[in-house]
Order: structure tokens, then C-alpha cells, then sequence
């Protein structure tokens, strides 16, 4: 009882402490520093001067993290705009129509929502169970497996797919379907395993003893108890996985081409081929089925769920 | 159960990693034929190994410059993030206030944009006609230099993109703290900035590991954004690879240069594992 | 009783947490050297209550004074209060001596003096090894002596206990709350301690505050609560009590259902409806009929004695008899005393009813 309240007073502590050692956070009255019935004066001159300091620290992030996508959404819509208006002279949606009346671009949209959901669909089912596997299961070899798995992800990825490409071609992949969802597939596959292991872990036996006791066997139980237990953790690995996938550019590009253009592998010739307004449109285009999902996981993403998978356990 | 992952990962990242060291080390059969036979400026032996691809590119001058680049930028960045999220962290665990949620909302922003859309995005931001030029012209900065394909935008794209894993995993760490062991504290005499001091930083010693080995990873392998933002030279590792297979057809140059961010990147990840079985040792909950 | 001799003061004090009032114009005084155990349920306001004494929460109206001194604002670092935490609070990244060593070091006290303070109190607690080790390694009982620790090290003017037992298990919980209570009394410590566990309050405290609804319902020591609770609160709280609505008549008291039980004595005496409270020790049986007749409906053994319930007419009633009475279906009862209270309150006369023959 009285948590959140007193979370609010040990912060207001904090605050003051911290900002007399000076390190300004943001600001707060004055009144609630400790220093003030002592030095009034001086007390106020500071309060004030913190409280300038937290909304400059505030604008600050505020444009360092909003602004360059502000700024290109802006770019979007803009037509004559030179430097340095703050604000285009005229707003077009030329951008717009080229974008939707180019073919090329069209199908490349069309590709990366047909890759996506089937590499995450395909990550899920190799994945989940090695997840579970890790979590439950004291094996031979498991930690060992677990750091090799980390040890993938710090291969630098162009190297790896130079080195893929010889694979690719003696297994006659390069080209096809199944090579680029392969090529995206192995990108998923840390988080994939990691964030479901934590959840899994997370999930007390005795649960699942419970249902046992009761008569479920092995795989009702997985499917009515841990599942539902652990789908928070899983649908963030999954919307990880698809966003990974929907993002992924340079390995798609040596092994999909000429057959499989996708808009990221795209995105790198708008930049270059075609007008900033443009590449503006197709930036927008693709951040919006990143924005739409991590919106709907937000909760769970910031509950920790993602964090809790990287601790090795 | 844990054999498809592992099968999937050991044939398609285990055997070409193997494969590309032992291309790099002079040996062109198996996997590495398709690649060899269109390679030029290879070193290549029949028996044996030879570092003369090593000794190639590490005597290159451009390498050197870049491999600094490289090494100062990660720092830079891994610094920054672990600093700035450690900030954002400690505020949020310690005050709920509307400030706070609107801190902890604008700093994972990047997670929800494509990594090709944000290095667009931040280019287009510092670039010679971007915001900042344009803001700094109107206040009076009429000289005010274009960040954009600069090492400087190259740091600050990679800040942008790796700040919201650091604060998810700060975060997480500091609520993983109790509030009476804060309040303990408090009890025996410390003050605030104290507790930080002698609870909160040694008790989230793993969540900063973690941000900054992943953070350092990360920024080292990283092609995007030092891609799409950076100076054509001295640029970071991961554009010089790509260049170095696509545009100078020096594939053996780019494995060995993959090889040797490899080595960097193990030689990071060594501590984050060092990190984690240490606590895990410690706390009794030893695997 | 002078003023000195109050170790600490609670004047007025309330507060409002979520808009809601958890602790309201509270009054409690513990004199220097007292164990003043606050029990109640949960959500009475007994932690809000420690957690003002320890600065943990400012008071919105009230003073909190300690030997005097007005600490109510002061923050937990300043004032001379030490709390041990209900899941002790330990901090896992040091090892025994360094968590009792923390404060100390704060003060920048020299090391070989640390050092001595620090094996004093651990040797007061009865904690003589183990003291390189992390909290994670030593049993539930050993942190607990580890919280202790850390909290007299510093030498507090008051000692706050919040549910400092309730993580243990049955047999360890009385034997660590007897080494409490022993150790209390050897340094004379002003000590508050939180419970919601009556067994608990009754057996080590001086005084004991039982609490509802953020209010004090009594303040008295062990034994005056147990056989004069002064509200139905507090009867129903502590111990077991037969409860019934009754009206006084000559020689005992009338149940509804015209059931007449003879009283010894009765603690108030007038006209109307009472609530009328009897302890299950104060219920007579025998095997005449000289009472009112009941049916046994249970007989529950409990070592020494036993538990019998009993159907008296419409009303059930609790027991303790002595073993020896032989078991039977059918006995009388009569009550050897009887507490009426109204409105809640206990009410009590000079001159006690005459007995019944």
C-alpha cells in the first residue's frame, strides 16, 4: 500500500539530492529542496535554474529523437523547399503518386509483407521449442550452446553473408524464395530463442505440475498453461522477428537478387536514384507496419519482457 | 527440441564462419570455390595456411584509418548510450510523473523505426539543407558546419538507434531493485546521490554490461547506418567490407576484415559472459 | 510520567494515501526502553504508522517527536530511527559484514572501529560466522539477525520492526522473536514492532496498540487487552470471544431464544440489549444441571485442555475445559464473567454484579 505515493517522495529526495551533486534531470519546485530553508536566495535562483535545465534537457531529446522523423515526414508532403526555410514553400503529394504508380516499388512492398510473416512464422516453430528446451532443461552443453548462439549474432553480417553465399550456391539457394527467407530467418533466431527462454523460466514448475496433477497431459499442459503464461514474451519476440525480417536489406540483396527486391534493399537505390521527396514517401510507407505493431506490444515491451532476455541464465 | 535452431544456426552461421576463416587463411576449396573463382588480389595455398591476406589489408593505410574510426565510434557510442540511459533509467525509477512517462515514451521511439528509415531520416536531418543547418542559420550560425556524412552523424545515428535497448535494459534492472533496499539505505544514513552509489550502480552492474557489450557489437558489425550517413572515407568497418567485396571484388579482403571485427566483437562479449556467470556465481543461482 | 521518559511521541497524526485517509489523527506515545507492539489486519495503517517513525512517509497533519525532538519532516538518513525490513532488505552484492558495516562507513568512522562495531553487534545477535558470506548463502533465520544487526549498529534511538518474523517458518518464528525481545531489553532500546500475528504481540511486548481503520482502538499491555478489550474490535481481534446480543438479568444474562446463562460476574450492569463478550475460558461447564443446558457439538483436543462447541438454543459457543472432564452430549454451562459493551465500547461499573448462587 502507499507504493506509487511513496515512489514520489523517494523520488522528489533523489531529485534534490541528485541535483545538488549537479546533475540536472529536470525540473521541481523549489520549496522541496532540502537546502532551501537555509539559503532561500540561492535556493530559488537554483530551483529555477534546474527547472531551465530539465526542459532544455526535455527539447533536447525531444529533437534529437522525434526530429529527424518529423523532419522527413515533413519531406513527404513538401514540394519547393529550399534551404534554409524553416517550412516548405508548397505541399504536394507528387511524392505520393510516383511511389504507388511505380511498379517496381509496388511489388517490392508487396514481397516484404509476403516475407515477413512467413519468416516469423517459421522462426516461431524452430525456435519456441529449443526456447522451452533451454529453460526447463538442465543438458549437457546447454550454456555452451547458449553463449554459441550469442557468439552468431557478433559476426558482422556482411562477412557472414559473403561466406553464406558459397553455401547458398553449392545448395542452389541463391535466387530462390527459400534462400531469402533463410538468409532473413537467421537473424531472428537469438531473440527468438532468448526472450521466450526468460519467460519460460519465469513460469514457476509448480504451474505446471498443477495441470499435470489434474489429468492434462504433456502437450495440453504446454498449450493451455505455459503458452498463455508466456505469450506476452513470445508475441514480442515474434513482432521483434518480423520487424528484423521486414528490416533486413543486405543479405536479402545478395541472395534475392534480381528476383526478390524488398523495400528496405529498395530504400538503398531510392536513396541514391531518386528525389529526396520520394524516398521520403517510401521511408513513411515502411515505418508504418514497424509503428502499428510495437504500438500494440508497447506495454509488454517496455514491461520488460525484451529486457529479461538477455541476462544469461 | 533444442536441434532445429542449432542445425539451422551451425549449417548456415557455424559452417560459413568456419568456412570464412579458413578462406581467409588461404584455403579456396569447399564453400569458398563458388566465391574464389570470381575473387581477384587473393592469396590463396593448397596446403597449409598463410596470413598473407591478413598481412595485405592490415598493411593498408585506408584499413588503418578506418579500423580507428571504427574503434573510436564504438567507444564514443558505447559511452554515450550506457551515460545516457543510465540517466533516463535512474530518473524514471525514482519519480512518476508525466515528465517521466514523456521521457521514457520519446526514448524508445527508434525501436518502432526501420534502421534503413532512421540512418535516411538522420542524414536528411544533418545534412547541408537539414534542420539543424536551417535552425543554426536562423539564430545567427551562418557558419555552422553540415554534419551530414560525417563520422560525427555517424556516432549520433548509431546514439539514436541503440539508446532504446539501453534504457529498456537500465530500466529493467533498476525496477528489478527493491524499494527497501533503496530504503535501507536511506535508513542507515545515505543520502540519494550515495544510494545510487553504493545500491543501485553495483546491483545493475548486468544491465550495464549487457548495454554495453551489445551496444559495442552492435556499432562494430554495423553497415546501415555508417552506410547511409558516413564520409565515403575514413568510414567504419562494415561499409569497407561491403566495398570491399562489391565494388574492388576483394572478397577474400572482406572476410579477413569481418574476421578481425569478429575478433573485437568476441573479445566484448567475453566480459558480458564473464559478467553473467560472475553474479550468477555470487546470488547462489549458479546452472 | 515526565516527558523524558517518552522515547517517542506520535501527536495527531494522519495521512492520506490514493485519497484515501490510512492513518487518522493517530496518538501513541512509547516510553524510552518500551516494546510497543502495533498489531492489527491488514490495511489497518500499522505500516504507514512505522514507516512515519522511520521517515519513510511525511505525516499531512501531526508531529512525530523522538525524545522531544520534533523529526517530523527530517528525512531517514537524519533521524536517529533504524527499521528492520519485513523481507529483511539485505543487499545482495555485499557480504554480512559489509551490510552491517554500511552505516558505519557512511560516518566515516576508522576502520578498526568499524571492524569492533561490527563484531559487537553481530556477536549480540548471536551471528559469529558466516560473516564473510553473501545474504544469498545464509538461512532465513541468519538474515534476519543480519537486518538486526544492521539496524543497532547504528546505535538508534528507536528501533522500528516491520513484520520482522513473518518470512520465517512456526518453530523459528518464536524462538527469533524471543531473541528479539531478549535483546531488546538487555540494550533498553525504544522499539516499535508490526504485527498482524496477536500470538506474536502478545508474548513479547510491553504494550501492545491494536489498530483499525488507521484509528487506536487500545493501547494496554498483554494482559489487560486479552481480559479487558475495550471495544468489539478489539475482542474479536485478539483471542477467541463468544459473542451474543443479550439482556441483564438477575443473576445472569438472557440470550435471544429466552436462554438465561447464570454470570459470575459481569462487567456492567443497566437496562436494553448488550453485546455481551465471554472468553472460552470463562465458560463453565459441568455435568449437573445447575446452568443452562447445551449439546456438545465437538470436542477438539488441544493438549493440555480441550476445545468443546456446544450448541446452547440458537446460539454456538466455544469452550476450554480442563482433559479431565469425561466426554458427554449433553452438559450445563454457565459463565464465570462476562463483558458488555455497547455501541462497540466496552462498558464497565464500580460495583459488580452480585453472583448467582
Amino acid at each position: 500500500m502507499g507504493k506509487r505515493a511513496h515512489g514520489q517522495t523517494l523520488g522528489v529526495a533523489v531529485m534534490s539530492a541528485i541535483e545538488s551533486e549537479g546533475v540536472v534531470l529536470g525540473g521541481l519546485p523549489e520549496a522541496q529542496l532540502p537546502a532551501a530553508p537555509l539559503r532561500p536566495r540561492r535556493a530559488v535562483v537554483r530551483g529555477a535554474a534546474h527547472r531551465i535545465a530539465g526542459v532544455v534537457f526535455i527539447v533536447c531529446l525531444l529533437v534529437f529523437m522525434i526530429g529527424p522523423i518529423a523532419w522527413l515526414a515533413l519531406r513527404a508532403f513538401s514540394g519547393l523547399w529550399q534551404y534554409p526555410q524553416l517550412y516548405p514553400k508548397d505541399w504536394t503529394l507528387s511524392g505520393w503518386r510516383q511511389v504507388f504508380n511505380d511498379p517496381n516499388l509496388r511489388h517490392s512492398m508487396r514481397l516484404s509483407f509476403e516475407f515477413a510473416p512467413i519468416v516469423t512464422a517459421a522462426s516461431t516453430v524452430i525456435c519456441l521449442p529449443a526456447a522451452y528446451a533451454f529453460s526447463r532443461y538442465r543438458f549437457p552443453g546447454r550454456r555452451f550452446l547458449l553463449i554459441s548462439l550469442f557468439a552468431t549474432n557478433a559476426f558482422p553480417k556482411i562477412g557472414l553473408y559473403i561466406s553464406m553465399a558459397g553455401v547458398f550456391y553449392s545448395l542452389n539457394l541463391m535466387g530462390t524464395f527459400l534462400g531469402v527467407v533463410i538468409v532473413q530467418l537467421i537473424g531472428t533466431v537469438v531473440f527468438m530463442t532468448w526472450i521466450p527462454a526468460a519467460a519460460f523460466s519465469a513460469i514457476p514448475r509448480s504451474l505446471e505440475e498443477a495441470a499435470r496433477d489434474v489429468g492434462a497431459g504433456p502437450l495440453r499442459v504446454f498449450f493451455r498453461v505455459t503458452f498463455p503464461l508466456a505469450a506476452p514474451a513470445i508475441l514480442v519476440a515474434m513482432i521483434l522477428s518480423f520487424l528484423a525480417s521486414f528490416d533486413e536489406a543486405q543479405g536479402t540483396f545478395l541472395v534475392g537478387v534480381p528476383n526478390y527486391i524488398t523495400m528496405p534493399t529498395e530504400m538503398y537505390t531510392l536513396v541514391l536514384n531518386y528525389p529526396e521527396q520520394v524516398a521520403a514517401v517510401f521511408s513513411i510507407l515502411l515505418a508504418i507496419p514497424s509503428v502499428v505493431l510495437m504500438a500494440f506490444a508497447r506495454k509488454h515491451v517496455m514491461g520488460g519482457r525484451l529486457a529479461e532476455g538477455f541476462q544469461l541464465r | 527440441m533444442v536441434l532445429p535452431p542449432v542445425a539451422v544456426i551451425a549449417v548456415f552461421i557455424g559452417f560459413p564462419v568456419v568456412a570464412a576463416i579458413a578462406y581467409t587463411l588461404g584455403r579456396a576449396g569447399g564453400p569458398n570455390s563458388v566465391v574464389a573463382s570470381l575473387g581477384q588480389r587473393q592469396f590463396i595455398v593448397q596446403k597449409g595456411v598463410t596470413f598473407d591476406a591478413y598481412r595485405d589489408i592490415l598493411s593498408n593505410p585506408t584499413i588503418h584509418r578506418d579500423l580507428w574510426a571504427t574503434v573510436w565510434v564504438t567507444i564514443v557510442v558505447t559511452l554515450v548510450v550506457v551515460a545516457v540511459s543510465w540517466a533516463i533509467a535512474l530518473y524514471l525509477r525514482l519519480t512518476d510523473s508525466w515528465l517521466a512517462r514523456t521521457i521514457s515514451a520519446l526514448s524508445v521511439v527508434p525501436l518502432f523505426i526501420p534502421v534503413v528509415i532512421a540512418s535516411y531520416a538522420i542524414l536528411v536531418f544533418y545534412a547541408s539543407d537539414g534542420f539543424i543547418k536551417t535552425v543554426a542559420y536562423h539564430l545567427g550560425f551562418h557558419g555552422f558546419p553540415t554534419l551530414g556524412y560525417t563520422l560525427t552523424c555517424v556516432t549520433l545515428g548509431e546514439i539514436w538507434v541503440n539508446i532504446p535497448f539501453g534504457v529498456l535494459m537500465m530500466s529493467s534492472g533498476l525496477n528489478g531493485v527493491p524499494n527497501n533496499l533503496i530504503e535501507a539505505a536511506r535508513d542507515s544514513g545515505a543520502t540519494m546521490p550515495r544510494v545510487v552509489r553504493s545500491i543501485l550502480l553495483p546491483m545493475n552492474v548486468i544491465p550495464t554490461v549487457i548495454v554495453a557489450t551489445f551496444t559495442a557489437i552492435y556499432v562494430l558489425g554495423s553497415f546501415t547506418v555508417p552506410y547511409l550517413t558516413g564520409p565515403t572515407a575514413p568510414n567504419l568497418l562494415g561499409p569497407s567490407m561491403a566495398n570491399f567485396f562489391n565494388s574492388f571484388n576483394q572478397p577474400q579482403q572482406a572476410e579477413v576484415l569481418a574476421i578481425v571485427v569478429f575478433v573485437l566483437a568476441l573479445g566484448i562479449g567475453a566480459v558480458y559472459v564473464w559478467a553473467n556467470v560472475r553474479t550468477g556465481r555470487r546470488s547462489g543461482l549458479q546452472s | 510520567m515526565s516527558a523524558t521518559d517518552i522515547g517517542l511521541d506520535l501527536q495527531h497524526v494522519s495521512k492520506d494515501l490514493g485519497g484515501r485517509t490510512i492513518v487518522d489523527d493517530l496518538q501513541l506515545d512509547v516510553r524510552t526502553g518500551e516494546l510497543t507492539c502495533l498489531l492489527g489486519p491488514s490495511g489497518c495503517g500499522k505500516t504507514t504508522t512505522l514507516r512515519m517513525i522511520g521517515g519513510f512517509l511525511v505525516p499531512d497533519r501531526g508531529r512525530v517527536l523522538i525524545s522531544g525532538q520534533d523529526v517530523t519532516t527530517l528525512s531517514p538518513d537524519k533521524r536517529p530511527t533504524a527499521m528492520v525490513f519485513q523481507n529483511y532488505a539485505l543487499w545482495p552484492h555485499m557480504t554480512v559484514f559489509k551490510n552491517v558495516a554500511f552505516g558505519l562507513r557512511l560516518r566515516k568512522l576508522p576502520k578498526a572501529e568499524v571492524k569492533e562495531r561490527v563484531e559487537g553487534v553481530l556477536d549480540l545477535v548471536g551471528l559469529t560466522h558466516h560473516v564473510h558470506s553473501y545474504p544469498a548463502r545464509i538461512s532465513g533465520g541468519e538474515q534476519q539477525r543480519v537486518a538486526l544487526a544492521r539496524a543497532l549498529v547504528l546505535e538508534p534511538k528507536v528501533l522500528l520492526l516491520d513484520e520482522p518474523l513473518s518470512n520465517l517458518d512456526a518453530k523459528l518464528r518464536v524462538r527469533v522473536r524471543e531473541d528479539i525481545r531478549e535483546i531488546q531489553q538487555r540494550i533498553g532500546i525504544t522499539t516499535v514492532f508490526v504485527t498482524h500475528d496477536q500470538d506474536e504481540a502478545l508474548s513479547i511486548s510491553d504494550r501492545i496498540a491494536v489498530m483499525s481503520g488507521g484509528k487506536v482502538e487500545q493501547y494496554a499491555d498483554a494482559r489487560s487487552l486479552y481480559r479487558e478489550p475495550a471495544t468489539t474490535f478489539v475482542a474479536g481481534f485478539v483471542g477467541t470471544m463468544n459473542t451474543y446480543e443479550a439482556t441483564v438479568v438477575p443473576g445472569g444474562v438472557a440470550l435471544a431464544g429466552d436462554l438465561v446463562v447464570p454470570c459470575g460476574d459481569l462487567s456492567a450492569t443497566g437496562d436494553g440489549v448488550w453485546e455481551v463478550g465471554v472468553r472460552p475460558e470463562d465458560v463453565r461447564v459441568s455435568l449437573d444441571d445447575a446452568g443452562a443446558a447445551a449439546d456438545v457439538l465437538r470436542e477438539v483436543p488441544r493438549g493440555h485442555y480441550k476445545e468443546l462447541v456446544l450448541r446452547a438454543g440458537p446460539h454456538e459457543l466455544r469452550a476450554f475445559v480442563g482433559s479431565d472432564l469425561p466426554p458427554a452430549d449433553r452438559v450445563s454451562i454457565s459463565f464465570a464473567r462476562a463483558l458488555l459493551y455497547r455501541d462497540g465500547v466496552l462498558h464497565r461499573s464500580a460495583t459488580p454484579v452480585p453472583a448467582h448462587s
